[in-house]
């Protein structure tokens, strides 16, 4: 008995300060362990060797210009991932292309290179988490709240801004010290999505143009039919920061207001007093939820059941970007009902609407070279010939090519020019200072304006004073020149 | 040669049974040590660290500022926090009512009831649900003409006079708050019931034979026998009170006056990306905090302070400590 429990306590005994000696000793010893169990020492050695080739990596230099698909790179053997947004596309029930037929498409033509597809809903958080851990994917779109001076940490850079330029539209949407970082998914521009059949019955017959009569639009509809006027999506959050996008070209008609004047306009949530600039925007939001024109209890609005609803007739009005027009087309049965049209400000007697890039595909800086270079081949190929900017009813990325769905007549659409040198970060510093987050994901502001419109507590007046006060602040905290 | 010597001596203390012993030991709290410090505190005070600064989670290390004591200044000031806090009174109310609940339920199923395990397992069942899932499911239960409508339409409500339940914002935080008692309350519940079951059951049926009705077997016997647990689920429900996330979070999205401090500190990280801002507001609610739990251990020990003695009341023990005082009194008297 006793000799039987002493070898026991020895047993123990020598199983600890085996741990300890591994504890103790650190990596070596840790690294021996892991070498000795056959399972672990894949994965270690794979790990290894990504992290001995990232200094050779830094040195050779990629070229989103020089590289030939269906040419360069068709014998690699690998392995990427891609992290993205679209997670509609991941089911087989989703109406257009899927992920799992892009990806087959590629591999006719790559059959080495296996892509991983990850996607997330909550993808503006979930993606800075991932680059934050310094673990993320091959292939990602980049994340909007990335500060330019750090893209350079995270992504390859395409090539130059001029030789960029003369293979797709919107190279300056990550443009840094001439760089570019971000080749777009496919490129968007701003309206509203309207149910054709509702305007019908409700007696509209021209499209509205002025904030005035889009209200009228929206009071015909309420008095003349059942449906909803306009759905906030209030609910879904991400739906609410939509309406930052309307405020550059949209309501100004000047393509350096967006990132090169805002951060310096004093006041720019001020009344203009000509229906224009972000104050009109966002007062056709609060005046129809005061008025009674959008939803009755906007707390509980679902985003995935709106696409049926507008499809269906129960909707009126949307306002979204136009990649959430072939979505509303695949709602339902009714896809010849949906229309696309302008947002209802005009300066000047023409209306405008901004075209800018969607999501961009970033390559991991970080990755191995094989990677990056079949990273490469998967970005070019998806942007080339994949058709999925098309599919998506997207404007065309490809410089010079002009393949699209989308038909939004009369509308001059125009490009937002990039920061100016030197002031990239502005706008990032300027939004996190006074959290007002205009275009970068500001969902918080916009639903406050709902809020106080259907208390009735707050006037819209007040909440752009509010807003250009913390607008104001911020540009002194940052010590950012006020020009107008 | 002496080295040498030393590690022999060494190898021999480890093979003796002392050495063993202490070995063991430092191998047994080395592991959890270690992980306690790398996951726990190192990341802790980093958190520290970050609230002196004003940086971005993307900000590279050299690119952070120091500002000093700025942030907690800045907590201190700003409307949205502590108006934030404000909200934690409806759930602390939310967790009385969540722990007389259970303690009631406790109390009757922990004697002879029909159905007794069928009833702890149903009002169990909901702490079972991920809150993602209680968070779809009670946007549907509330819903304009959907569960909660319908249900009290049957018993007679019209629904003109039925609030808006999360639109409403005189009523919305109460909504949040009911759900999260009923998540809750069945956890409270069976913890309960389980310190119940030690009650020494002899002890009721001496009360009984003394006259005792079931209310006072439940003043008398039950409550001070389970202090100890009932401390520990208040503070539990209090701190979880200050800390409520999970319900404004995937019901409301914080949004419409729900924005519990929780839900502010998440959107002041991760939106707007202060992350210096977030981590002081971490801090102060970590001190909040502490200064609720001891306020509630002074509290409790002032409730059941008849309990700590085993055969006198608090009140014969204060004459006894009043009549030792005077008799030192009286001696010192004597003695001048």
């Amino acid at each position: 008995m006793k000799s039987k429990s002493l070898k026991r306590v020895l047993a123990v005994a020598m199983a600890a300060t085996m741990t300890v000696g591994i504890v103790g000793c650190g990596n070596k010893t840790t690294e021996e362990a892991a070498a000795d169990k056959a399972a672990e020492s894949s994965d270690a050695e794979e790990s290894a060797d990504a992290e001995g080739t990232e200094e050779s990596a830094a040195a050779t230099d990629l070229s989103y210009a020089d590289f030939e698909v269906g040419v360069d790179g068709v014998d690699l053997e690998t392995t990427i991932s891609f992290f993205n947004n679209r997670t509609d596309l991941d089911s087989d029930e989703y109406g257009g292309v899927n992920w799992k037929e892009y990806i087959a498409e590629f591999n006719k033509m790559y059959p080495g290179i296996t892509v991983e597809v990850l996607t997330d809903t909550n993808y503006a958080d979930s993606s800075l988490t991932h680059l934050q851990s310094g673990d993320y994917e091959t292939v990602m779109m980049i994340p909007d709240a990335i500060d330019r001076a750090d893209l350079s940490n995270y992504f390859i850079s395409y090539g130059d801004y001029d030789t960029m330029s003369a293979e797709i539209n919107y190279a300056n949407r990550w443009l840094y010290e001439d760089q570019v970082y971000g080749v777009p998914s496919t490129a968007t521009t701003r309206g509203i999505v309207y149910n054709k059949k509702v305007f019908e019955a409700a007696g509209i017959t021209t499209l509205p143009a002025t904030p005035a009569d889009f209200m009228a639009a929206l009071q015909a509809i309420k008095d003349n039919t059942d449906a909803i006027p306009l759905y906030t999506n209030y609910a879904a959050g991400w739906t609410m920061s939509a309406w930052d996008d309307y405020i550059g070209v949209t309501a100004t008609g000047d393509i350096q207001y967006m990132n090169q004047k805002l951060v310096h306009t004093q006041d720019p949530f001020k009344n203009y007093g000509d229906d224009t600039h972000a104050y009109a925007v966002y007062k056709i939001l609060y005046d129809a939820v005061a008025g009674g024109l959008t939803e009755e209890d906007y707390t509980t609005t679902d985003w995935e059941g709106c696409k049926s609803m507008i499809n269906n007739g129960e909707i009126g009005c949307i306002v979204l970007g136009s990649w959430a027009y072939p979505q509303m087309e695949a709602g339902g049965p009714n896809a010849a009902d949906i229309g696309y049209m302008p947002f209802p400000i005009t300066v000047g007697g023409r209306q405008y609407a901004t075209s800018g890039a969607d999501y961009c595909y970033g390559i991991n800086v970080n990755a191995s070279d094989e990677e990056k270079l079949a990273g490469m081949a998967f970005v070019k190929w998806m942007t080339e010939q994949s058709g999925f900017t098309y599919n998506e009813c997207g404007l065309p990325v490809v410089a010079g090519s002009s393949e699209t769905k989308l038909a939004f007549d009369g509308v001059i659409l125009q490009a937002d020019e990039a920061a100016l040198e030197g002031e990239e970060d502005f706008l990032n510093a300027v939004n996190s200072e006074s959290e007002l987050m205009v275009t970068a994901g500001g969902d918080t502001k916009i639903q406050k304006i709902i809020e106080h419109a259907a208390n009735g507590d707050k006037s819209f007046d007040d909440i752009m004073a509010e807003w250009n006060q913390a607008w104001t602040d911020a540009q002194e905290v940052n010590g950012i020149e006020v020009t107008e | 040669m002496e080295a040498k010597k030393e590690s022999f001596n060494l190898i021999k203390w480890a093979k003796s049974r002392k050495g063993q012993k202490v070995l063991i030991c430092l191998a047994f709290t080395a592991i959890p040590l270690l992980l306690l410090l790398v996951f726990t505190y190192i990341p802790f005070g980093e958190m520290v660290k970050f609230s002196f600064y004003k940086m971005k989670y993307s900000t590279p290390v050299e690119k952070r500022v120091f500002v000093g004591l700025k942030n907690y200044i800045d907590v201190f000031q700003r409307e949205d926090c502590f108006g934030a806090l404000k909200l934690s009174l409806f759930y602390m109310a939310g967790s009385l009512i969540q722990l007389a609940l259970a303690l009631y339920l406790a109390t009757i199923l922990s004697f002879k009831v029909k159905g007794g395990n069928f009833f702890k397992g149903l009002m169990f069942f909901p702490y079972l649900i991920s809150g993602i899932a209680i968070g779809f499911i009670f946007k549907f239960f509330y819903t304009r003409g959907f569960v909660l409508d319908t249900i009290l339409q049957w018993i007679g409500f019209e629904l003109e006079n039925l609030p808006y339940w999360l639109k409403d914002q005189s009523v919305n935080n109460w909504s949040l708050v009911a759900t999260s008692v009923w998540r809750y309350f069945g956890q409270n519940m069976v913890l309960f019931i389980g310190a119940i079951m030690s009650v020494d059951a002899e002890l009721y049926e001496a009360a009984e034979l003394d006259g005792a009705n079931k209310f006072q077997q439940f003043i008398h016997i039950i409550l001070p026998s389970i202090r100890t647990i009932v401390t520990l689920n208040a503070i539990l429900s209090i701190t979880g009170a200050l800390s409520a996330f999970e319900q404004p979070y995937v019901i409301t999205n914080g949004a419409n006056g729900t924005g519990t401090y929780f839900v502010v500190m998440n959107e002041i990280a991760h939106v707007s990306q202060k992350v210096g801002l977030a981590c002081a507001m971490a801090i102060v609610l970590l001190l909040i905090i502490f200064a609720c739990t001891i306020l509630q251990k002074l509290f409790f020990k002032f409730v059941f302070r008849d309990a700590d003695s085993e055969d006198e009341s608090y009140a014969a023990k204060k004459a006894k400590r009043k009549a030792e005082k005077e008799a030192k009194k009286n001696m010192k008297k004597g003695v001048a």
